[in-house]
């Protein structure tokens, strides 16, 4: 090493560019480049843990990282491809059946599984003298808490399912699948496949389901996916389409791409004003240096150097940083993360500095590369720097990266097509205000100010639409957040309906719900329930009218649950069509669009053999994860109200009321309780979880951004300097000049603030209608709270170099 | 040689038709009022932009036929400046200031040397002081060891006690004719100031860019 020889006078060069960071004017570029790497490491470092966290999730309420449904056992050929790719399966068989004690029966969906399930997420079983195990062991019957009353046995009873007489192990503390689907749901029990047999419930005809979980590699579950030709009643079950907890989590992963982003975008805008500014305060020294001989090959080296080492130290910096801000970040998710957290590996470290790389280049690059073409003679003619147009070509370094990498992206493609567009309205808009403003009578400081800011046009809308675009950002973060979780919350707030009854007699019905109020408990209103099949669509057969269309629609493979309205329910949007209550059908939509159909388009149904038909008057937005009475398919009364039909209605009860609920059991034993408590809670808690998430990076975005424009209004000031010591110099007072800058920049802070708020109502409305597909709605508070945020952001600037700006003259 | 400008697509004409020599050890005061054309002068004898028509010869090379480039090099080797406002690289030390010439030339940092023109110009013991930590006067020394440490055939100064009190300006006047007279340099000095001007073995006068031997 010692024989590696450095150009003369490296060290004294490499101690210059030391100092240049530190002392001279590249230390808030470099604090921009470490801002940008710290936010991108612990963002994405975050969002890589919470994806494989919310991932994890997924996979554990579906007991496994894959899931092949059918309607007979999976085909070997499935099987035989996961053990060559040596992925873990373990199979299941489901049925309802009639359970027998000795005193009672209850229709039960028995779940046949190995002892290796589940292979994600937690099966609690509680055994006798409250042992706890996580398997199904052969020989063992185990029940769901309810069916203890509902048989009225206890641990080691017996109870025949189908042939079979087993020994009651103990009870479902808590089980990963669960159904959403409250026609579905009977209470559970579990026994061993071995012992599948000798219940005889299996038949030729039988309705049973298949089920077969995985567990190994991303790409090997996708090699198995690819496989294999989908039959009909067949269908993959992945965390991605598993429905509740689906949108939550692709809702959630949006925000957080979308909160990268624009913590980028606003640290970018920094870093290319704060280059702008180092690039033209180093103009003289770069003519001084030039007049002494210095060669642009020298020169380029000197930058180079200088360049080189600020970005080595950001890298170095802002890593940390981003790992320390990742830490912090977790604080308030310690209690739902998981105690392993999944390792980040060196992704965030390489995204942060290749981001930051991309944006340095550009926006460094292009004015020290004109900083080179500074003339000699401007060592002694300042006039004579020449504007150049040098380098124009690096700004296409980012742009092709991010076509690489977002091409596909329409979100992000939305995003950054509306900011150029706004960012040319806002500086138009400014302008058109302050031109406005400096129309009205105003006193000798906010004239001045106002003088000031028109006469610097350019530089003066640059600065607002820099200032404005940065509050606009730290809006949009804030509020779209705010509008995400409202919906959430709207959907699934904390008192929705826990328990379904299902199969009320007509008889019954009055008096079922007189027992709710009498108890004081909140419950929808009663549904009747008609069951039968979707047969023709526009006079064709419906299976082959779908496939036509190329879908396979689960929905025609099976009975549907019917029901009859005079009004649509309130917690459904009709988005196309009118709901009339009469001769008409209202259908969800996206069932509707698997179908191929739309208002307008004949429908035939067939309830008990029975076949009629319906015009589709509307289609509807369901909230499946809302735990309300949701229909696929809603008809006027007219149509079929005198068909035999059950009742449902669905209520919310807290612990204390248990007895009471297992007294309504009693009471009513042909009504089927679904207890959707535990289910309920595990979303609740998922959400719980995203909220925080959404919080934590919604809060780190802000702050960022209010770091980001406190930095900017700084820089701005401190290039006031030279200014102001001129005003100094010809006798302005400190008053008049502090009350002409106070003036000034709460004018630009207004401005900014009010500019902003149009712009974030415009972006948010874009992204919640078209991103998120939310509703958008106006956020007055936003109207109030950012021009006031713009406000003490300048005052808090302004307060910190005010007394270094009107330092005494010399 | 000539040199005019465009400005507001009118073009002015800031020197005209001068020709004069230099010789070389000659201190020559350039005098004129302000917009004269001084320190055009200037930028043109020492390389720092091209004239319009005509021609300057800077040790026997013709400066038009050169590119930045050459002339660049020209400068690092055979030409020193001191300036009004000092020019010193902020960030930098006294000692590395006055390196920084050779540097630029490609040589070392001869630390030896530049203690010992720090220690002429009467700045020992201050060599790691910044220039913020410095008078004006102090600034100004530093700026003058610093253009002779590469042993420069030529010298321009332009204006060089501009920035001063009368009282510093003789020191630094002083220090800097007899530094000239040391190292044996060619002195061109740029100054309105009739009275240091005639501390020069000769002197030009400029005025509206025509120039006059006094």
């Amino acid at each position: 090493m010692s024989n590696l020889k450095t150009p003369p006078g490296t060290k004294m060069v490499m101690r210059w560019s030391w100092r240049e960071i530190w002392q001279g004017q590249l230390w808030p570029v470099m604090a921009a480049l470490t801002l940008i790497i710290a936010c991108v490491v612990a963002l994405s470092a975050l969002a890589i843990r919470v994806e494989k966290v919310m991932t994890d999730h997924g996979r554990a309420m579906m007991a496994g990282d894959l899931v092949f449904r059918s309607a007979a056992p999976t085909p070997e050929l499935i099987l035989a491809k996961a053990k060559q790719l040596n992925v873990t399966t373990s199979d299941q068989t489901r049925f309802q059946t009639m359970a027998f004690s000795g005193k009672r029966m209850q229709l039960v969906s028995v779940k046949a599984v190995q002892s290796s399930y589940p292979l994600r997420g937690d099966l609690i079983l509680i055994g006798r003298d409250g042992a706890a195990s996580s398997s199904v062991q052969p020989g063992q019957l185990w029940l769901a808490e309810r069916l203890f009353s509902l048989l009225e046995v206890k641990i080691g009873d017996i109870v025949a399912l189908g042939d079979a007489q087993l020994r009651v192990s103990g009870k479902i503390e808590s089980e990963p699948e669960l159904a959403y689907n409250p026609f579905r749901t009977m209470p559970s029990v579990f026994i061993h496949a071995l012992d599948l047999d000798k219940t005889g419930a299996i038949q030729l005809g039988s309705r049973v389901e298949y089920r077969t979980f995985f567990r190994g590699s991303n790409g090997a579950l996708e090699q198995i996916r690819k496989g294999y030709r989908l039959q009909a009643g067949e269908r993959w079950i992945s965390e991605e389409n598993q429905g509740r907890t689906a949108d939550l989590i692709t809702k959630a992963k949006q925000y957080l791409s979308l909160t990268i982003l624009m913590v980028i975008l606003m640290a970018a805008v920094t870093l290319v004003l704060t280059c702008q500014h180092y690039s033209s305060s180093r103009t003289a020294t770069v003519a001084m240096l030039k007049s002494m001989g210095a060669s642009k090959s020298w020169l380029r080296l000197w930058l180079l150097s200088q360049v080189g080492l600020m970005f080595s130290m950001a890298i170095i910096f802002g890593s940390f940083i981003g790992l320390g801000l990742e830490v912090l970040l977790r604080l308030p998710l310690a209690a739902i993360l998981p105690e392993q957290l999944p390792s980040y590996g060196w992704q965030p470290f390489v995204l942060g500095s290749a981001v930051a790389l991309l944006i340095g280049l550009p926006a460094l690059g292009i004015p020290l590369l004109r900083l080179l073409d500074t003339s000699a003679i401007a060592v002694l003619q300042a006039q004579a720097a020449k504007p150049s147009k040098k380098g124009l070509w690096l700004i296409a370094v980012p742009v092709i990266a991010f076509l690489l990498i977002y091409g596909a992206n329409s979100l992000v493609w939305m995003v950054f097509a509306g900011l150029i567009v706004l960012f040319l309205l806002l500086a138009s808009l400014s302008y058109l205000l302050l031109h406005f403003l400096s129309k009205a009578q105003w006193g000798a400081a906010m004239s001045l100010a106002l003088s000031r800011i028109k006469r610097s046009a350019i530089s003066s809308m640059m600065q607002l639409a820099a200032l404005s675009g940065s509050l606009m950002l730290v809006a949009v973060i804030w509020l779209v957040r705010s509008d995400l979780l409202g919906d959430w919350q709207q959907t699934l707030p904390p008192d929705a309906p826990n328990v379904f009854a299902i199969n009320i007699a007509p008889s019954e019905q009055q008096e079922y719900l007189k027992k709710l109020d009498e108890q004081q408990i909140q419950h929808s209103s009663a549904y009747p329930i008609i069951r039968g099949r979707l047969t023709q669509i526009n006079g064709q057969d419906a299976k082959q009218y779908a496939a036509q269309e190329g879908n396979h629609i689960n929905a025609l493979q099976r009975e549907l649950n019917f029901t009859w309205v005079e009004q649509l329910p309130d917690y459904n949007q009709v988005v196309a069509g009118q709901w009339s209550p009469q001769a008409g059908v209202s259908l969800e939509q996206e069932l509707a669009q698997e179908l191929g159909v739309g208002v307008g388009d004949k429908l035939g149904f067939s309830v008990n053999g029975q076949p009629f038909s319906a015009q589709v008057n509307s289609l509807r937005q369901v909230q499946w994860q809302s735990m309300k009475p949701n229909f696929y398919v809603i008809f006027s009364p007219d149509l079929v109200k005198d068909l035999p039909a059950t009742w449902l209605v669905s209520f919310r009860i807290n612990d204390s009321q248990l007895p009471f609920l297992n007294q309504l059991g009693r009471d009513y034993p042909t009504v089927s309780l679904l207890d959707f408590r535990t289910m309920g809670g595990k979303i609740q808690t998922i959400l719980g979880q995203i909220t925080w998430s959404l919080t934590v990076l919604a809060a780190l975005g802000v702050i960022s951004g209010v770091l980001l424009i406190f930095t900017l209004l700084r820089l701005s000031l401190h290039q006031r300097q030279r200014e102001i010591t001129l005003y100094r110099t010809l006798g302005a007072s400190r008053k008049r000049i502090s009350q002409t800058l106070w003036s000034e920049y709460g004018v630009m802070a207004i401005a900014a603030g009010l500019v902003a708020v149009v712009g974030a109502e415009l972006i948010v409305s874009s992204l919640l209608k078209w991103g998120f597909a939310l509703t958008p709605t106006l956020h007055l508070l936003m109207w109030l709270v950012l021009p006031i945020l713009a406000m003490l952001i300048v005052f808090a600037s302004l307060s910190s170099v005010i007394q270094q700006l009107l330092k005494p003259l010399k | 040689m000539s040199k005019s400008v465009i400005a507001n697509e009118v073009e002015l004409s800031i020197l005209k038709d001068i020709t004069f020599e230099v010789f070389s050890g000659e201190t020559v005061a350039i005098i004129g009022t302000s917009g004269a054309g001084k320190s055009t002068l200037m930028t043109l004898l020492a390389g720092l932009d091209v004239v319009s028509s005509g021609e300057i010869e800077l040790l026997g090379q013709s400066l038009s036929q050169l590119d930045d480039e050459q002339r660049a090099k020209i400068r690092s080797e055979s030409i020193g400046f001191v300036f009004q406002n000092f020019l010193l690289i902020p960030s930098l030390t006294a000692l590395e200031n006055v390196t920084l010439p050779a540097i630029l030339r490609g040589e070392g940092e001869d630390i030896n040397k530049a203690r010992r023109l720090l220690a002429s110009v009467g700045l020992s013991g201050r060599e790691t002081h910044l220039p913020s930590q410095l008078s004006g006067g102090e600034q100004q020394r530093v700026a003058l060891a610093r253009a002779f440490m590469t042993q420069p055939k030529i010298l321009f100064a332009d204006e060089p006690t501009g920035n001063l009190d009368e009282h510093t300006a003789e020191n630094i006047i002083e220090l800097l004719f007899a530094m000239n007279r040391d190292h044996g340099t060619t002195l061109v000095l740029i100054t309105h100031d009739a009275n240091l001007a005639r501390r020069c073995e000769r002197t030009l006068a400029i005025h509206a860019g025509e120039l006059k031997e006094s």
